[in-house]
């Protein structure tokens, strides 16, 4: 349980993000309104077998890696060479492309905290990684090989284990940094990335560790991406910069993104008396169930009980709530709708950054976790572009018999819902994430200075 | 014979080049008695993937109980290939 008087804060940032060199450029491209969205080559290969093609990928080259094909005409990559020299080449051999990303987040991330060796490598530091998704590509190549070309094992490589299994990103980057205390994945499908800086946050809030690297990762992978292909969840029919829309009333899915974010908590105390620059300071962290037995379908009684939990420990006042808005048909205002009748009518703005990055699935909640780090530090909103036209009428959920929540339609909400940057005053943001299997999670983070 | 070892120690090096996890340097006047553990620095788990690459290089195929009785230096994966040949070459 929490001990008393023992705050976190946040001290360190990075990851990998589409499009982008680095944070610097995440930053300036969120802030001028821009999408990170692009047509995907690797998509367009398969025309007869995908039905939608655009992605929020990141390939080696830009993120200064090569993948090293052992046999040239397959594409499975037996390891990379960091061109920057930032991972060494033996623990680039055990890290499948969202290990190699969640390293380098994490060497950035102490690197701005500015860790010694020492606090780094300490039973006091905990590593909590993980992503959504398994190592999908390690393990296509390696049961390729076995159950079709009835290869021996080992010609999978020594490798698919540590490459493959669920908490590589987590063994990878401590294998990395040297950290003497938790290594563990909080694995929760779409609310992973939220979830693991929960629990990182717990370990340090609870006295059981003062520092953790954590966060979430999903690596660029079509074989990820092919099985929400196959749900017919995606996005389809607009221009890449325009096929991410929340709230629109043309959304018809979501933009299937990769990426990496990974961030250093720190014992509030401990960061203030080193010197530290805070980036934020979570004020509380709560997660839940649905509790309706439905793997998909969103809860507006599990989102009312995730807002009522967040704050019962807590003073929740923000200024913006940085939503899980995925611009699927029914989540995106059954969201709203719990947002609306926890706060009120006025006095915030909804951010929905998957409108610029698409949903990142394992990384949404710590890259939006980054992105709303962001928008504390430079006191802005992100806009939620391409939610062009909200609709007049109450949803068909907002009609059925039994609905507790508003009756307004989304329409009655644009003033919440900005298509341009916003300038104010912001000390609180509220995170939200939800995950397949009714998982729900909500973190409030405010500036030092509040 | 020392045509067929040299020929093979040659291709093996083209395979140990290939290994990202060996550093370059450590390949500079590799013999037959150089230990891959001991003398290169190799991760043990590396061994596996070196025995694969060294199949596809020389086009054969090791059974099981080869690689489980190989040693570690350069010499016992010569032996091991030229036996295999021998017993591929006897079938």
């Amino acid at each position: 349980m929490s001990v008393a008087g023992r705050r976190v804060a946040v001290v360190g940032m990075g990851g990998a993000f589409p499009t982008c060199a680095g944070l610097d450029e995440f930053d300036k491209k969120l802030f001028t309104g821009q999408s990170l969205i692009r047509e995907w080559p690797k998509a367009l290969q398969y025309p007869k077998q995908i039905r939608s093609t655009v992605a929020g990928y990141i390939t080696e080259p830009e993120m200064n890696l090569e993948a090293i094909h052992p046999v040239p005409e397959t594409e499975w990559p037996e390891t990379y060479v960091d061109h920057l020299g930032r991972i060494p080449d033996l623990n680039l051999a055990t890290a499948d492309l969202g290990c190699v990303w969640a390293m380098i987040g994490a060497l950035e991330s102490i690197e701005m905290a500015g860790w010694t060796k020492e606090e780094t490598e300490s039973e006091q530091t905990g590593v909590v990684v993980a992503s959504g998704g398994g190592g999908n590509v390690v393990s296509r190549h390696a049961w390729h090989a076995f159950y079709e070309l009835g290869k021996k094992t080992r010609m999978a490589g020594s490798h698919t284990v540590d490459r493959a299994m669920s908490y590589r990103e987590a063994a990878n980057v401590s294998c990395l940094i040297r950290n003497r205390g938790v290594c563990e994945s909080i694995i929760s499908a779409c609310a992973t990335g939220l979830g693991n800086i929960g629990y990182a946050y717990r370990l340090i809030k609870f006295g059981l560790q003062d520092r953790a690297i954590c966060g979430g990762v999903e690596g660029t992978a079509l074989e990820t991406f092919i099985g929400f292909d196959a749900m017919q969840v995606l996005s389809k029919g607009f221009a890449p910069e325009q096929s991410s829309r929340p709230f629109d009333i043309k959304r018809n899915g979501f933009v299937c993104s990769f990426g990496a974010g990974i961030v250093a908590l720190e014992e509030y105390e401990m960061a203030k008396a080193r010197g530290a620059n805070i980036l934020g300071v979570v004020d509380g962290y709560f997660n839940n169930s649905d509790g309706d037995g439905n793997m998909f379908y969103p809860s507006y009684d599990g989102q009312r009980r995730l807002w009522k939990g967040l704050m019962a420990d807590a003073e929740i006042k923000p200024e913006v709530v940085k939503v899980h808005g995925t611009a699927t048909p029914v989540g995106d205002i059954l969201e709203l709708i719990s947002v609306v009748d926890t706060l009120g009518e006025d006095g915030y703005h909804i951010s929905a950054p998957k409108a610029q990055f698409g949903h990142m699935l394992g990384a949404a909640g710590s890259v939006e976790f980054i992105a709303t780090l962001l928008m504390l530090k430079n006191q802005k909103v992100l806009p939620c572009i391409n939610s062009d036209e909200l609709n007049t009428e109450p949803e068909n959920f907002q009609k059925k018999e039994g609905w507790q929540g508003s009756d307004k339609p989304a329409a009655a909400y644009r003033h919440l819902i900005s298509q341009e940057i916003v300038e104010k005053e912001i000390n609180q943001i509220v995170c939200l994430n939800y995950g397949f299997g009714g998982t729900n999670s909500a973190m409030a983070v405010s500036r030092d200075d509040r | 014979m020392a045509n067929e070892r040299q020929e093979i120690l040659e291709g093996l090096l083209e395979v140990l080049r290939t290994v990202r996890t060996i550093d370059p340097a450590k390949l500079e006047g590799v013999t037959e008695e150089t230990d891959f553990l001991t003398d290169m620095d190799t991760p043990s788990t590396e061994l596996i993937n070196i025995a694969a690459k060294v199949e596809q290089k020389f086009d054969i195929e090791f059974e099981d109980e080869d690689i489980d009785r190989m040693g570690s230096k350069v010499k016992d994966v010569i032996d091991l290939i030229i036996m295999v040949r021998e017993r591929s070459a006897n079938k």
